[in-house]
């Protein structure tokens, strides 16, 4: 019951906390910025709209939204929210998901392919590349997860006071894992510097210029999604930087959000003082990510023991 | 040779079928055809129907019969073999249907009709050779295989570059053959027998060599890096059902060789594994790169072929090492992803082989950048096309999923080992998933340039699907895909089934902990289908009564669109091969833009497959030199090629 009503409060939240990022980038801009519930008005409003397609779309564009919100619910509902046992669990989930994000991914990019335009055809060229590095550092990353815990699941690895436990395990090179992590979560998500939300040249996008032809609910669906994606990342980041568990659900609870908090926080400082990389050199920046998780397996595993 | 009766008559039927075409009904074209394809494919049904058998009873069956007084003709039908044969007829079945209505240039009645004979030997050969049970047999099944397949190849003989690669193909299948009977000599003069059985006596150093000496001959059939280069020749030239056949199931008898002769060797070094699973790490990488590359919708598939022989290899790598290691989880988890991923790999690699036959059938063009829009008059061959896709690049809920997803807990449970082992599995399971990255990135790039956006050329316009025999086979195929990805809990028993006949030492196999990873997925795929439903009903909602308008794409301010504006397939992999560079030498030629009126220009570009440029290096070339020298003995005069014959035998007859 607590994992269903967490896994509904995540939906809920997820929004907010993304408006976060909005927030610390209008500080750092000395603006007043949009309101924290800005992510809300937005939804509701593409909700009540009706959509217009391209003439050169077919079901396929249809489809992208839906499969990568399918996608992105169904990761939600195998994630341990604020250290409590998630909805589902079962030997291996975490392959599995990585892979059903890949689906999402998939029809991301083919519906993008279906409008026939060259912007989009250029960001979906870029959605495929870089997250090909960031899932050699995830499953980099779950190898010395397993050899800690023995299992292969997300339960398994984020549930209880299990994240301590890697921290004892693995010691500081832990450390390296946490900011790989960060790295995937900027590089999955299109943030600054791997992706600019914010940028107006479409050229220079990524995952914005992909979903520049859908309008309306379809819309909505992809902007959940994504907030639901970004959710997903910054709570396993999150457990990693702040383990503790206080032995009472609702006071974990509040410790858990509020260090979410402080990850938005700092991915919207990041997108304050950082550029964006140029494209050519985006590869190398995800590349560090790998080489950290490298390191910190290789290490924690081999020279530890 | 009663024990194998239903297997036998299925072989006879396959190749009866294809000699009948031959006598009188060539000059009949369609009912040659319809005879000929329907012929095969009864053949194959009843081959298949008997196959399941010794997969689910555990029963040997055997069938040997005297040939030339010399030796026997030995059959042997274990769990592996039945494996394979479930894919050879299953894939060899649909293919038969699908010919069909591929082969529709009535004025080549003749060549069709001696097509269905090298069609039904290439089907009847493979069959024979995964059920081969002495080395004799094998040989000349092998070769039977070869030859027909050979032929197949240079179908299209017209076309000089379809000639190039049949002779290229010739070359690298009888080298290939080669080391196989190098090493069956070695195991022979031994032995002193050619029977199987007597392998495992054989002292350790003999093994390694037979093990080298096989994996080379056996992966240049099976397309292992750096012997793959005659594959992205040979599968495009030849019309694609037999495309289909050879990618899909002929070059998994290389597999299937490497395979056999592991257990029949019966020693478990950890050499062996380390071997296997770097090739096919390399397989894996490279051949994904390379297809990315490519601009021919064919010889992208081609490579990757390559790419999923390396997936295959990983899997049979990590379970050869967990034999090595005492690990039997590990073990059975890797020969029995390895396998599946076998007969997976068949169905969907068949069924891409088959659409990319269609699209070529229709717009008379494999190059993929004038393709564009196919789906909108093209649906059916459109949805398999992207379904063989999902399923080859090994996302849920399609079969490539389940078999990858069975060698990568094998990769975690090698984790868990010490040194060597740790290391091998970990960059296992690291390759497995940028191949699966790169697999997304290339099949995107195929579906999203031929299948959707508009079309780029008056070729891609004028096209419709009204065949039948092409359309449902393909049908049938994606529906597999589908099936084995939902639940894949009977498949993958099939698999280790199996894995059961290698001798392992492991004894009748409980399926139930294997059965249990696999309803995890099944379970974990139906969760995913019911929210998608829950999504599905909800848009309808949210759609309610709501204006939906269209509109042309959103050009980003630009009023004059093209449809030569779209992104194509060279740009949309460029940056991914350009990160490969040393690997993948990207040759480009593109005159610079000059002048306040500059000129039309052009662009062009190829990817350079490392392993060609430098076998043409090391070996072609020193090779042709060290012929040319030797030219003066081939002169042309009878009498004296009379007399070496005659001094080969007095010399043999010193030393035999």
């Amino acid at each position: 019951m607590t994992s269903v009503l967490l896994f509904f409060l995540a939906i809920l939240l997820a929004p907010f906390y993304s408006a976060i990022i909005l927030k610390v980038k209008a500080f750092f801009g000395g603006k007043k910025g949009p309101p924290l519930l800005i992510n809300y008005y937005t939804l509701v409003k593409l909700l009540k709209k009706g959509s217009v397609y391209s003439t050169s779309t077919t079901a396929i564009f249809k489809l992208g939204p839906m499969v990568s919100l399918c996608a992105a619910l169904t990761v939600l509902m195998f994630l341990p929210i604020a250290g409590q046992p998630p909805i589902f669990t079962f030997q291996g989930d975490i392959i599995f998901l990585l892979y059903l994000l890949g689906v999402g991914r998939f029809f991301t990019i083919a519906a993008a392919m279906d409008t026939a335009s060259p912007f989009e055809g250029m960001g979906a060229a870029r959605e495929a590349y870089f997250p090909i590095i960031c899932e050699a550092t995830l499953f980099m990353v779950l190898i010395l997860f397993y050899v800690v815990t023995g299992e292969l699941s997300l339960a398994a690895y984020f549930s209880a006071g299990q994240p301590a436990g890697f921290w004892q395990a693995a010691g500081a090179p832990l450390l390296f894992v946490v900011l790989a992590l960060f790295i995937v979560l900027l590089t999955e998500n299109s943030r600054v510097p791997v992706d600019d939300p914010a940028t107006h040249l479409e050229l220079t996008m990524i995952h914005e210029v992909m979903v520049l032809d859908h309008s309306g609910p379809d819309l909505a669906f992809i902007e959940l999604g994504s907030f639901l994606k970004l959710f997903f990342y910054a709570t396993m980041v999150t457990r990693l930087v702040c383990p503790v568990t206080l032995g009472h659900p609702a006071a974990d609870l509040v410790v858990f959000l509020a260090t979410m908090g402080v990850v938005y926080v700092a991915v919207g400082v990041i997108e304050s003082v950082m550029a964006r990389y140029r494209m050519d050199k985006v590869p190398q920046f995800v590349l560090t990510s790998f080489a950290l998780a490298f390191f910190a397996t290789v290490i924690s595993l081999e020279f530890l023991k | 040779m009663l024990a194998m009766n239903n297997f036998f008559l299925a072989v006879f039927i396959i190749l009866g079928s294809g000699v009948l075409p031959l006598f009188f009904l060539w000059r009949r074209f369609a009912l040659m055809k319809t005879i000929a394809s329907l012929g095969i494919s009864a053949g194959c049904l009843i081959g298949l129907i008997d196959a399941i058998g010794p997969l689910s009873n555990g029963v040997d069956l055997t069938a040997s019969a005297p040939y030339l007084r010399a030796f026997a003709l030995t059959f042997r039908m274990d769990g592996l073999s039945s494996f394979f044969l479930i894919a050879i007829f299953f894939i060899a079945l649909l293919a038969a249907l699908y010919s069909l209505h591929y082969m529709a240039d009535s004025r080549k009645t003749v060549r069709v009709a001696v097509h269905y004979l090298f069609f039904s030997l290439l089907v009847a050969s493979m069959a024979l050779v995964v059920t081969a049970a002495n080395m004799i047999t094998f040989m000349l099944c092998w070769e039977l295989m070869s030859l027909s397949s050979f032929f197949l190849v240079v179908y299209n003989y017209e076309n000089e570059g379809n000639r190039k690669a049949g002779y290229l193909y010739f070359i690298f299948s009888q080298v290939g053959a080669m080391f196989i009977l190098a090493a069956f000599g070695i195991i022979y003069s031994h032995a002193a027998s050619f029977g199987f059985d007597g392998i495992a006596a054989l002292p350790e150093t003999a093994k390694i060599l037979v093990f080298a000496l096989a994996f080379i001959g056996f992966g240049s059939k099976a397309g292992v890096f750096p012997f793959h280069v005659w594959l992205p020749h040979a599968h495009p030239a030849a019309p694609s059902h037999i495309s289909a056949i050879m990618s899909g199931v002929m070059i998994k008898c290389g597999i299937y060789g490497i395979v056999r002769i592991y257990a029949l060797l019966g020693w478990h070094a950890p050499m062996f594994g380390y071997i296997v699973l770097v090739a096919g790490m390399v397989s894996g990488i490279l051949g994904v790169v390379y297809a990315l590359g490519q601009h021919d919708i064919k010889r992208l598939l081609a490579y990757h072929s390559v790419e999923n022989i390396g997936i295959i290899l990983i899997g049979i790598g990590l379970g050869m090492i967990g034999v090595s290691a005492g690990n039997p989880v590990m073990a059975l988890l890797g020969f029995g992803g390895g396998l599946l991923h076998v007969l997976n790999h068949s169905i969907f690699k068949s069924l891409l082989f088959m659409g990319a036959g269609m699209v070529l059938h229709k717009t008379g063009t494999r190059t993929i950048d004038v393709l564009g829009g196919l789906i909108k008059k093209m649906r059916i061959t459109g949805a398999t096309f992207m379904i063989g896709s999902l399923a080859i690049c090994g996302l849920p809920p399609f079969n490539g999923f389940v078999s990858e997803f069975l060698i990568y807990i094998g990769g975690f449970r090698g984790t868990a080992l010490s040194q060597t082992e740790f290391a091998l599995s970990l960059l296992a399971i690291v390759s497995l998933a940028v191949i699966g990255g790169l697999a997304l990135a290339c099949f995107t790039k195929v579906v999203g340039i031929v299948f959707q956006g508009e079309p780029r050329s008056a070729a891609a316009e004028a096209v419709d699907e009204k065949e039948l025999s092409m359309i449902a086979p393909m049908v049938t195929l994606a529906g597999a895909c589908l099936v084995i990805g939902v639940f894949p809990g009977v498949f993958a028993g099939m698999a280790l089934r199996a894995a059961e006949s290698l001798q392992l030492g492991y004894g009748r196999v409980p399926l139930a902990p294997f059965m249990q990873l696999t309803g995890n997925i099944t379970r974990g795929v139906l969760l995913a289908f019911t929210v998608f439903v829950l999504i599905l009903v909800l848009r309808a909602f949210l759609y309610r009564g709501k204006s939906v308008t269209a509109s042309g794409t959103w050009g980003c301010g630009f009023s004059q669109p093209t449809v030569r504006m779209q992104y194509t397939g060279s740009s949309y992999a460029g940056s991914i091969i350009a990160f490969f560079g040393p690997l993948a030498p990207l040759e480009e030629n593109h005159p610079p833009i000059a002048g306040r009126f500059p000129a039309k220009t052009h662009y062009q570009s190829h990817v350079h497959d490392i392993a060609e440029r430098h076998m043409q290096r090391v070996i072609v070339s020193p090779v042709m030199a060290a012929f040319d020298k030797l030219r003066w003995l081939q002169h042309g005069d009878i009498h004296l090629y009379i007399g070496y014959i005659l001094l080969a035998i007095v010399v043999l007859l010193f030393f035999v």
